[in-house]
């Protein structure tokens, strides 16, 4: 049994300034986790102390037990800008992850399963093109396909479709949640994102960042059922009411800096 | 000249060519391009003619005419020909050397913090240091004349090839090292499959100066001491004052030497396909 994602009051300060503070969350294994906050609260920040990018200035930050020290197969990352190498065909950017994730597993295979991958986000017409050929939301695509590939349990998503149109982004998102919904076990996810409809749809919780430095203001349950439809969510009460949650945490948070300033 | 100008004007599409109509690879607009480089060409040539057979130069000019010049040339291609390769034989060792310790070197220190902390300062200084100055020494230390070419080539080319690994390594997008991280590539594969490829576009513009030096220090060294080659062609020609010869060398120097940049030009092409 996966013990899941600890944090027990983390921080993380840059230069001298504090970006996050006091972060106590548990995140069990299996769990879809949206999080939320404004520009420069730490979002992308947490996700780095998770992945192992950097390591925490104070506080525990663990996965499945054991502390986090540094990046791992266990944790993979899908990011926001990508972070295909260009130089590399789509096909071999995924069986490179498989190479990592499976030494034992001889080319031929790999790249039978890089396919594999492939075809299952629809991405069959682009195996043997590069990343500069490719559309942002076929990018963003492989960029998935390859944190599939490397099977980590954990998936850190940071705003992956923010730079995406609404329709490619709408496809995207149900995409992922078919992946993941499918998968046994679930993969536990951590899914930074600005929108907040994103988040409600995509979430069974939401966690609010607040800024300077960066600390929980609210952790919401979203109590939709799955799989969902994005028609009938869009506009029922739970809804509604989650928005108006995060509104008010946000404007609370806001109002509180302009106080202390 | 006016029949040149209806020429010009014959030549160019009075309106341009329907997309899809000009070959794969020729943008439209071509002939007209080719022709303005061309006509370089030509203007060059017959102020060269002009000159040579206008101004009272003597019966030996240093300037000889263009057609004594392709005579001279013509009955000197065997020559030339064995001093290439005679040229290659210096020029190819030691620019492959400095390409591949350039390379290597580079990038490793240009992925280590420390390593630049330590040499880069002494790179800094024996860096410029213009290579022509070694060769004295070199011939003196080295047991052959070849070896000291060789020598004194690679460390012409290695310079701005290694600054450049170094400065390319060095700029490597945080992405991609994070995303090296994440796949928990060794230290080698980073190397080999994220830093090396990353750092290609600065790689070739320090082996292209690389390669302009190593003909500069080349065809010098060879009028240091050779008995075969391209610039020992040049010098020995000048010295018995026959300029037909002398000149013919120097344009097929010019002529290896635009090959050679060509010919890596195209293997960069080749290599950085995936740049948008």
């Amino acid at each position: 049994m996966n013990l899941g994602l600890k944090l027990d009051g983390v921080g993380f300060a840059y230069d001298g300034t504090p970006v996050l503070q006091d972060i106590n969350v548990s995140i069990p294994a299996g769990q879809f986790v949206s999080l939320l906050g404004a520009s420069g609260s730490g979002k992308t920040t947490l996700l780095r102390l998770a992945a192992g990018l950097d390591p925490v200035a104070s506080g525990r930050l663990s996965w499945n037990g054991v502390m986090v020290v540094g990046p791992s197969l266990e944790r993979g990352v899908v990011f926001q800008d990508y972070a295909l190498f260009p130089w590399l065909s789509v096909v071999d950017n995924i069986e490179i992850a498989i190479a990592k994730a499976k030494p034992t597993v001889r080319k031929a295979d790999r790249q039978a399963e890089a396919r594999k991958y492939l075809r299952e986000l629809g991405l069959e017409a682009a195996i043997g093109r590069y990343p500069g050929e490719l559309s942002g939301g076929m990018r963003q695509r492989a960029a998935i396909a390859r944190a599939l590939a490397l099977g980590s349990p954990l998936l850190l998503m940071d705003e992956p479709f923010g730079a995406l149109d609404p329709v490619n982004r709408a496809r995207l998102q149900d995409l992922l949640l078919e992946v993941w919904e499918l998968a046994t076990p679930r993969k536990t996810i951590v899914f930074v994102t600005h929108d907040v409809d994103e988040a409600i749809y995509l979430g069974d919780r939401l966690l609010v960042l607040g800024s300077s430095p960066g600390r929980v203001i609210a952790d919401l349950q979203v109590p939709l059922a799955r799989p969902r439809e994005r028609r009938r969510l869009l506009d029922s009460h739970t809804l509604q009411a989650l928005r108006e949650q995060v509104a008010a945490a946000l404007v609370e948070d806001t109002l509180q800096r302009l106080k202390a300033a | 000249m006016s029949d040149y100008i209806a020429l010009v004007d014959l030549q160019v599409p009075a309106t341009p060519a329907p997309a899809g109509s000009a070959e794969p690879g020729l943008a439209p607009g071509w002939p007209r391009r080719a022709l303005e480089s061309v006509s370089v060409w030509i203007v060059l040539l017959f102020v060269w003619w002009a000159a040579s057979v206008h101004l009272p130069l003597g019966d030996n000019p240093l300037l000889p005419s263009p057609v004594i010049t392709a005579a001279a040339l013509w009955e000197s291609l065997p020559e030339l020909w064995a001093g290439t390769l005679s040229s290659l034989t210096i020029l190819i060792p030691g620019f492959a050397l400095a390409t591949l310790l350039g390379i290597v070197s580079g990038l490793v220190v240009g992925t280590s913090a420390r390593l630049q902390r330590i040499l880069l300062p002494f790179a800094k200084v024996a860096g410029p240091v213009p290579p022509t100055v070694y060769i004295p020494y070199a011939i003196a230390i080295l047991p052959t004349f070849k070896l000291s070419a060789i020598f004194v080539v690679f460390i012409g080319a290695f310079w701005p090839i290694f600054q450049n690994s170094v400065a390319g390594a060095h700029a490597l997008e945080q992405r991609y090292r994070d995303n090296a991280r994440i796949l928990g590539l060794t230290r080698f594969e980073y190397q080999r499959h994220v830093v090396l490829p990353a750092a290609l576009p600065h790689i070739f513009t320090g082996m292209a100066v690389g390669l302009a030096f190593s003909f500069i220090l080349l065809t010098v060294a060879e009028l240091f001491g050779a008995n075969a080659g391209l610039g020992r062609f040049v010098q020995y020609y000048a010295d018995f004052a026959d300029y037909p010869k002398m000149v013919a060398g120097i344009l097929y120097t010019g002529l290896v030497t635009f090959l050679a940049m060509t010919l890596l030009d195209r293997v960069r092409r080749r290599s950085l396909f995936w740049l948008k």
